[in-house]
């Protein structure tokens, strides 16, 4: 582990990702619009790949990068199918709550 | 261990075909009764002819000696070591199938005649021939699991043939208690099959006998068990109870499984099982005493009855009380030659009496019979022979064996069983001639009103006179009375056999089998012993006949009937309460058992405890579902405070402690 090659301290980048993390979460718990929780996904995404990226640095390991890009695919993948969810539950609802989709429960 | 197998091993193709001709027959009349229709009787009755010509043939391999290996034996079907099924035919299967399938053969061509026009005519005779396969499987397997086998077929055989008028709720009600006591006798045996597992490892005769010493101290518990095997199906006191209300049933099958051969399957089994009785004192004390206490109850009860086939079933129960004495003390060959006139004379019996009901048209109660020696010659010809026969006239079949068996009680060291004996055999004079008196001598009361027989209404119940069947179709009678009149031959001679002592063609017959004794000399000699049973039986035709013999025209026979009945003693009219003492102690506790589990045990801790799994299940599921809002951030929320949760719990608390 060699701490030198970053620019601020480890901690900085772990409670940055962390923030990140957590602005996601409560935009999930707390938002009702669909658009604006597949966004708040993203974001938990990023906070991911922010760690990966930083540790992939520390350890000069580049695992760490290619994970990254798989999980920047994966959230492309992901974003085109929840926006196909949203504008078939709109088309059905004429409205896009998320409570609304409640109705799915068994 | 080594396998022991009695009799000479071979293949005997007439022994495995004279097994299953009556099972064939059986079938097919089950099959094709309907296109059958009177045939089947022809068919069945058949079946049982080629069964005992096949049988006659097939004696000389059961007499076969090889080596001290007697009779043939025919491996069939092999299981696991100590569990092979086979045929053994040694003279005592071989006595035993003569009687099956010859006797059973007059009576099959008797019930031709007897059950012509019933509409179950076809079945009754698969039920028959069903019998009969049962039977030959019960004295003709090689071990005691195919004995069982054939024990509870000839008891579920049994229970279809009495309860064969299933319309009379009193035939029902004694098939139902004829099996179930035969039943317990079924666990018993079961037991001692137990016991034979565990300490000889094998169930076949040659081995179980072969280590007698191998039981110890449980030998006594084995003979015990067979013993009640023994008593329920022969009946043998306190077991016995279904045999006078197992007469429920078509006569031809009284005479065939309640008298001649069915019922003395325990005579077969304890003389099957001498090997265990001999080296068993006490067991065969217990069965002596047991044989001759029912012995004289039967006698006794015998004198009390009024219904024709009671008296007879009671004297069945008697006689098979001498057999069981004989077997029991270790006169073997006495019990057995008991057996075999018995079911000649006792089969005669029951046929006569059978023509008699017949041509009362189903009239049971000798107090309405009488006066019928003019009407049915041939019959009271064939029923006196009879009971001359079971009175023991010297000459007649029954007087060989019963001083057989009386005389075998006294060498065998039991003169009380002998004194019991010997008054038994008056007791029987007295009821016999009773009976043949009230049916056959005096006046007829057939006309008088049965309240003035002192007939009460039940009893008329299930008893419907003369006129009531004046549509009767009858039979040729010829078919009922050629099977009597062969009857009659070795009713008489049967006994002859036996003439000579221990030189005769009977001991010499069965002396393979139970291995002869030298016993000290009784000290009454057998000529002796014939005469003060002369003596006794003489003095019990006396008091029948004083009694019944003469008691002047109709008016005063009724009169005196009335009074007898109305005087009769309670204990002998409720037979000694063995029904009712059998009722408190067995059938009302496993009632009172029966209706607390319906009412206390299955509602409340058997159904209670499967709702209570149900309530808890259900309670439970509640309580989790409101977790399943179907609200996408209730989920979130969960999962991140799930997420917290580890999290904490392993950077706090930490995986190393």
């Amino acid at each position: 582990m060699d701490l030198t090659v970053l620019p601020v301290a480890l901690g900085d980048y772990i409670g940055l990702s962390l923030v990140i993390f957590f602005i996601g979460v409560a935009g999930i718990a707390l938002r009702r619009n669909p658009l604006i929780v597949l966004m708040s996904i993203e974001l938990m995404w990023n906070a991911a790949n922010l760690l990966f990226i930083t540790f992939a640095r520390v350890y000069m390991n580049n695992a760490g990068h290619i994970f990254a890009f798989l999980v920047i695919t994966v959230a492309a993948a992901e974003a085109a199918i929840g926006l196909a969810i949203v504008v078939v539950v709109f088309r059905n609802a004429k409205n896009v709550d998320v409570d609304d989709v409640r109705i799915l429960r068994g | 261990m080594i396998h022991h197998v009695m009799g000479v091993d071979g293949t005997y193709p007439l022994l495995l075909t004279l097994w299953l001709l009556p099972l064939l027959g059986g079938v097919l009349c089950w099959a094709f009764g309907p296109q059958l229709k009177t045939a089947a009787g022809w068919l069945a009755s058949g079946a049982l002819l080629a069964s005992f010509v096949l049988t006659i043939v097939a004696w000389p391999t059961a007499t076969q000696n090889l080596n001290g290996a007697v009779g043939a034996h025919q491996a069939l079907v092999s299981w696991m070591p100590g569990f092979d099924f086979g045929l053994l035919f040694d003279p005592l299967s071989l006595i035993w199938t003569c009687i099956i399938t010859g006797v059973g053969f007059l009576i099959h061509l008797y019930s031709i005649g007897y059950m012509h026009g019933d509409r179950a005519f076809a079945r009754f005779f698969a039920f028959l021939n069903f019998f009969v396969f049962a039977m030959l499987t019960l004295v003709l397997s090689d071990n005691f699991a195919g004995l069982l086998i054939g024990w509870g077929l000839v008891g579920l055989a049994s229970y279809f043939l009495i309860g064969f008028w299933f319309e009379k709720p009193s035939a029902v009600a004694a098939a139902r208690k004829a099996f179930v006591i035969n039943v317990v006798g079924d666990i018993a045996i079961m037991m001692a099959i137990f016991i034979m597992i565990a300490k000889v490892g094998s169930v076949g005769y040659g081995d179980v006998f072969s280590h007698v010493a191998a039981f110890g101290p449980t030998l006594f518990a084995v003979c015990v068990c067979l013993f009640i095997g023994a008593a329920a199906k022969s009946a043998q006191l306190p077991l016995h109870t279904w045999l006078p209300d197992a007469m429920e049933g078509p006569t031809p099958v009284s005479a065939l499984i309640h008298a001649a051969t069915m019922v003395t399957a325990g005579v077969y089994l304890i003389a099957r099982c001498a090997p265990l009785w001999n080296a068993s004192p006490d067991a065969q004390l217990l069965v002596g005493t047991v044989g001759g206490l029912t012995a004289l109850v039967g006698a006794i009860l015998g004198t009390a009855q009024w219904d024709i086939k009671r008296i007879l079933a009671y004297s069945t129960m008697s006689q098979i009380g001498y057999m069981i004495m004989g077997v029991g003390v270790g006169a073997y060959e006495g019990g057995v030659a008991h057996f075999f006139t018995h079911a000649f004379f006792k089969a005669q019996l029951f046929l006569g009496s059978g023509i008699v009901i017949h041509a009362l048209a189903n009239e049971q109660d000798v107090r309405r019979m009488g006066g019928l020696r003019k009407k049915l010659p041939f019959a009271f010809f064939a029923m006196l022979i009879g009971v001359l026969a079971i009175c023991g006239l010297p000459g007649l079949s029954g007087s060989f064996s019963k001083d057989a068996v009386i005389q075998g009680a006294l060498e065998h060291g039991h003169p009380w069983l002998y004194v019991v004996g010997v008054v038994t055999a008056g007791i029987t004079a007295y009821y016999m001639f009773r009976m043949l008196f009230l049916t056959f001598t005096g006046a007829h009361r057939g006309e008088i009103d049965p309240s003035h027989l002192g007939m009460r209404h039940p009893e008329l119940v299930g008893t419907p006179h003369g006129d009531s069947h004046s549509e009767h179709h009858h039979a040729p009678a010829w078919l009922m009375n050629v099977p009597v009149a062969i009857l009659i031959v070795p009713t008489i001679a049967a006994g002859w056999l036996l003439f000579g002592g221990g030189a005769s063609w009977w001991a010499t017959f069965f002396a393979t089998t139970f291995a002869p004794e030298t016993l000290p000399a009784a000290p009454i000699s057998e000529m002796a012993t014939t005469g003060i049973v002369l003596l006794i039986v003489a003095l019990g035709f006396l008091v029948a006949y004083l009694r019944y013999g003469r008691m002047g025209d109709a008016k005063a026979a009724a009169e005196k009937l009335r009074m007898e009945t109305v005087h009769a003693f309670p204990a002998l009219t409720n037979a000694f309460y063995f029904d009712a003492a059998l009722d408190a102690l067995f059938v009302r506790p496993a009632a009172w058992l029966g209706a607390l589990s319906a009412q206390i045990l299955d509602p409340h801790i058997i159904d209670g405890a499967v709702r209570e799994i149900v309530h808890l299940a259900r309670s439970l599921g509640n309580g989790v579902r409101a977790v399943q809002s179907g609200l996408l951030r209730a989920y979130v929320l969960l999962v991140v405070g799930g997420a917290v949760v580890f999290i904490a719990y392993y950077t706090l608390i930490g995986v190393h402690r």
